[in-house]
């Protein structure tokens, strides 16, 4: 059994029916510790006329409140300083993380228990074993051990499996690069921007990264995990396979996990999560393959209970047999596709930075990038793109000309500026990536200006 | 011993189970006269345990009444 390609065996392979007998009865199960433990919650869930009771089907779920970020940041200016969710007494909390806060806004608080916690890293098991991280890997993690969740659970998963671990926080990107060479780890955790980011450093420092021993790269915290020429970049700068994962604070881990067979997509952990795809304007279902905003039931964290958490990610669910692996959970297919609060409205076209950043890769001379929205004229719209090319033997006037078209294309003919930016002139990132920059001085249909 | 949908366990994993239900009988009956070191390692296996109890479907229910 130590060579099953499964953490748990029986239940990623279970068959739909199982799944949802399963699914079900932690619910109801979750529900009636919510109702006894959570007075916030539970009031909700009776103005609801919501009770364990009458959970009988999955489909019941839809009779229960969605929570919102907004609704669990208000609760915590109301009940600072975390809000009125906590199911346990706060004095056994043994973890305290925090959003990362990259929007500017309120961080959301957690807390966790010596369980949860444990439940934490059982579910970074489940995304590292099914990537093919094994005992005998080692495993670096560039990340800045911090209040920010992020690779914590993670670093406790690889050594729940075995692994030797290399915490690299607190290091430059130089330092970072020598230590996995040195060390020779097998596996890197990172986002995706960082992996490029000490690629960068790699052939700057003459290391040729895909001759080394890294094997595998567990990328998490962006979009571009799954953002095919991202991922494809990035394995072949490492010589490596890159699995995509994605998680949220709210939740304390991941949710979804890319398998060694890299179907596109990555599976949803269904024993411990009910992931719902809904309308965002309507709040309805929808079907598999078409595009919504994922709604998030975790059965794991009993310190915090999330009963259909807004999540505002945009996914595509497909059935799990969309992959060969033979795991019966489903799978988002490309993983989380954006924001349903990152789609910037240009002259009456959508455009989600993902997919400028889905073009702008397939072009490798292009070293970073960054999409910036300014206001012309006093009133119009302009979308621009600037790019960082290292190569001078790169014909920029070619490459901008084409990329601009390209990017028009895909855009109802939308026109995009692309210029060429001074070397290193463009912000890099360790965490989450922002590489759009919004000057409009002038916002939306109804001619709003900005206060600043 | 069978999981709450009637699968029958192994006995590696009956096993597993009569361990976490003695930890958390230990823990519930016993916390106050074990010492720190044995108390906190208890509890620490308990969070460890309970993973296990869970991903067999044993309906292994909340333990932060025992400190865990």
């Amino acid at each position: 059994m130590a060579e099953s390609p499964y953490w748990n065996p029986r239940h990623e392979t279970m068959p739909r029916d199982e799944l949802d007998a399963l699914q079900l009865r932690k619910l109801k199960r979750l529900v009636e510790w919510t109702e006894t433990q959570v007075p916030h919650q539970s009031k909700k869930l009776h103005d609801a006329g919501v009770t364990a009771d009458a959970i009988n089907a999955l489909d019941d779920l839809r009779r229960i409140p969605f929570l919102t970020r907004e609704e669990w940041m208000q609760g915590q200016v109301d009940n600072p300083p975390y809000g009125p969710i906590l199911a346990a007494p706060q004095e056994i909390a043994i973890r305290y993380h925090m959003t990362s806060g990259t929007t500017g806004r309120m961080p959301i608080r957690v807390l966790d228990s010596m369980k949860d916690w444990e439940w934490i890293a059982e579910m970074w098991c489940y995304g590292f074993w099914g990537f093919g991280i094994r005992p005998q890997d080692t495993v670096f993690f560039a990340f800045s051990y911090g209040t920010f969740v992020g690779f914590w659970g993670a670093h406790y998963a690889c050594e729940k499996i075995g692994c030797l671990v290399l915490p690299g926080g607190n290091m430059t990107t130089e330092g970072r690069v020598k230590q996995i060479m040195e060390m020779g780890a097998t596996v890197v955790c990172s986002t995706p921007t960082y992996a490029l980011r000490m690629a960068q450093e790699a052939q700057a420092l003459g290391i040729d990264l895909a001759t080394g021993p890294v094997e595998r790269l567990i990328l998490s915290g962006e979009p571009a995990g799954s953002i095919p020429a991202t991922k494809q970049l990035i394995e072949e700068q490492w010589g490596a396979k890159a699995g995509d994962t994605a998680g949220m604070t709210e939740l304390g881990t991941i949710m979804i996990f890319e398998c060694a067979h890299q179907p596109g997509g990555t599976h949803i952990i269904e024993d411990h999560f009910i992931e719902e795809v809904i309308d965002p304007l309507t709040s309805e279902p929808v079907d598999y393959g078409e595009r919504g905003e994922r709604v998030v039931t975790s059965f794991g964290r009993g310190f915090i209970p999330v009963l259909r958490y807004r999540t505002r990610d945009l996914v595509v669910k497909v059935p799990g047999n969309t992959c060969d692996c033979g795991r019966t959970f489903d799978i988002y297919d490309g993983g989380i596709r954006g924001r349903v609060d990152d789609m910037k409205l240009i002259r009456g076209t959508n455009v989600y930075p993902r997919a400028v950043e889905a073009i702008v890769r397939e072009r490798r001379e292009i070293d970073e990038f960054q999409i910036r929205l300014y206001t012309a004229e006093g009133i119009r719209d302009e979308i621009e793109v600037l790019i960082e090319v290292p190569d001078k033997a790169v014909d920029t006037e070619s490459l901008t000309g084409e990329l601009g078209r390209v990017l028009a294309q895909a855009h109802e003919g939308l026109r995009f500026n692309v210029r060429i930016s001074d070397d290193d002139s463009l912000p890099r990132f360790e965490l989450k990536a922002k590489r759009l920059v919004d000057d409009r001085e002038v916002i939306g249909g109804k001619g709003e200006r900005r206060s600043s | 011993m069978n999981n709450i949908f009637g699968n029958e366990l192994t006995g590696g994993e009956t096993k597993l189970v009569d361990c976490y239900r003695s930890l958390a009988a230990v823990l519930a009956e016993h916390s106050d006269e074990l010492a720190p070191y044995q108390e906190r390692n208890a509890l620490k296996a308990l969070g460890a345990l309970w993973q296990v109890a869970n991903g067999l479907d044993m309906e292994p229910g909340q333990v932060y009444h025992l400190g865990a």
